[in-house]
């Protein structure tokens, strides 16, 4: 139950962490405030939550974790008997649970400003759980590559950006060229914001499930990699 | 407690370990002593089952560090602060050491280590509004609230100031009186003088001699010198006549090696009757003399080689 201690010490860690609030929760509220107010919150609600939660992985915990491997706290954490796995698994927690505040915030915002009253059911959360480990797999392999902080959060970002662009996140896919269509589907947001949609607010069970489906492997798939490229020993 | 023998770290071409054997014995304060990239962290973090070993052989606690099954038993035995320890930011005091007791099934009460480490005041403070001497103080605690029989203590003193690293000292000295075997190591001299049971002095890789530190000053420390200030320069001259080993600095300050106490007692009657009252001062060889002697070199506050 080791996880359960490095999962309550992380979260308690980033919920005192102003930079790390503004850049979770404030920075996604402020979008989805202008977005949503230009083009109606429907469509933004999913999208942007989706795209945060990918950020949260990507940028921040590869921020954080090469952060704590720069200050030798996972080193610390290594001498003692906790293993790789249970790290992972309580960072991966603390990653849901940053992902479902965030997701609540975002559909209090849609209830409150924009009218739009969605209820979140267990499909939703299971949704938001896929999509959190598949972010923090990939934020777990980047930090298991880079070293250095700066680069961390700029590979974060560029890493990032394209996909949220890519994915139809801001911009529908609709009035893309046809071949950023194709790219769009080679890029694990896509899946995940569609997912997402579909469970709060289509509530197409066929696209949730199908969306669902692809997450999940993609998130087998980079947890792997994760799990491989974290390093619990020196050379 | 701990026995090395014939231990090798290869790095590309380097041996940053280059062949040593030592044992640390229950209960006593051992203390590696030599300069940066000496190879202290490195043995120390094989010895914490952090680092694979190229050749040789290490046991922890009776345990091989090289055998999966045994690492998870030096783990559980073990208490480590290591080199620039550092906690959670966001966390206080008491969170941090906290995560770590939370790693083990069996530790003493978290509050029983604060008090130890007399951390009470400052136990709700976030980490990262202490000041360097608390951080090692935190360490330190976090490092044995697994209750270990053996603590590794990695330069818990590099970096803070003398008083800072006067109090860490006192900390160190009481892990003793609890039974603790300590393995510590430092660049500084009086650190090791004052705090270790038996030194061993590495250089490049090698341990070039271990003993406590008393055997190490009798054994490579040179002679005692006694040095006589202020004196007129006629004494100077007589006492260069009548003593062997008298060297005269650009002070004027006398300076006698002195071989053995006959010796000592022979000068000091002449000097009363000269009826020289001259500020007299006996200087004893410290380890610094004994790096000094062995190496032929120094090391500088900031653990460089000199």
């Amino acid at each position: 139950m080791r996880f359960v201690a490095i999962f309550k010490a992380v979260t308690k860690n980033w919920l005192r962490s102003r930079t790390g609030l503004f850049f979770s929760i404030m920075f996604p509220v402020m979008l989805l405030i202008i977005f949503g107010s230009i083009f109606g919150g429907n469509t933004y609600i999913p999208t942007i939550t989706a795209a945060f939660i990918m950020t949260n992985g990507i940028i921040g915990l590869t921020s954080t974790n090469t952060e704590f491997k720069r200050r030798g706290i996972i080193k610390r954490l290594s001498l003692t008997p906790l293993t790789k796995t249970d790290w992972i698994v309580g960072c991966i927690l603390s990653q849901t649970l940053l992902n479902l505040i965030l997701t609540g915030v975002m559909i209090g915002l849609g209830w409150g400003v924009f009218n739009v009253r969605v209820i979140p059911d267990p499909l939703t959360i299971l949704m938001i759980f896929m999509g959190s480990v598949l972010f923090a797999g990939i934020g777990m392999a980047l930090s298991g590559l880079i070293k250095d902080v700066e680069a961390a959060s700029a590979i974060g970002n560029a890493i990032s950006f394209p996909m949220m662009f890519l994915s139809g996140v801001f911009i529908p896919l609709a009035i893309m060229p046809s071949y950023m269509e194709l790219l769009s589907k080679a890029i694990p947001l896509t899946y995940f914001s569609d997912g997402l949609k579909a469970t709060i607010i289509t509530k197409s069970m066929d696209a949730a499930f199908f969306n669902m489906a692809i997450v999940a492997v993609l998130a087998v798939v980079f947890i792997a990699i994760g799990v491989l490229l974290t390093r619990w020993k020196e050379r | 407690m701990l026995e090395v023998q014939n231990l090798v770290k290869q790095y590309a071409d380097l041996n940053a370990v280059d062949g040593i054997s030592f044992n640390v014995n229950d209960g006593e304060v051992f203390a590696f002593l030599g300069p940066n990239g000496a190879g202290k962290t490195t043995t120390v973090e094989i010895l914490e089952c952090l680092r694979p070993l190229t050749k040789g052989t290490a046991h922890v606690c009776g345990f091989d560090v090289t055998k999966e099954k045994e690492v998870k038993e030096i783990k559980k035995q073990v208490g480590v602060l290591p080199q620039d320890f550092n906690g959670l930011d966001k966390l206080t005091a008491k969170e941090n050491i906290e995560l770590i007791a939370d790693m083990y099934d069996n530790h003493l009460k978290v509050s029983d280590v604060i008090k130890l480490l007399s951390l009470e005041d400052k136990a709700n403070a976030k980490f990262e509004n202490l000041s360097g001497g608390l951080k090692q103080r935190v360490g330190i605690a976090a490092a044995l609230v697994s209750d270990p029989k053996l603590v590794f203590l990695d330069e818990p003193t590099t970096g803070l100031d003398p008083k800072a690293r006067r109090d860490v000292w006192d900390v160190i000295a009481n892990l003793k009186k609890l039974g603790k075997t300590v393995f510590l190591t430092t660049h500084y001299m009086e650190e090791a003088q004052f705090l270790a049971d038996r030194v061993a002095i590495m250089d490049k890789g090698k341990i070039v001699a271990t003993g406590s530190p008393q055997e190490l000053v009798d054994k490579y420390g040179g002679l005692k010198v006694l040095v006589i200030r202020k004196a007129d320069k006629t004494l100077g001259d007589e006492i260069e006549e009548k003593f062997e080993h008298v060297t005269i600095d650009s002070n004027g300050d006398i300076h006698v090696k002195i071989d053995n106490t006959d010796e000592l007692y022979r000068i000091m009657s002449f000097l009363t009757q000269k009826k020289a009252e001259p500020n007299i001062e006996i200087q004893t060889p410290t380890l610094e003399d004994v790096f000094l002697k062995i190496t032929g070199s120094k090391i500088s506050e900031g653990g460089e080689v000199k």
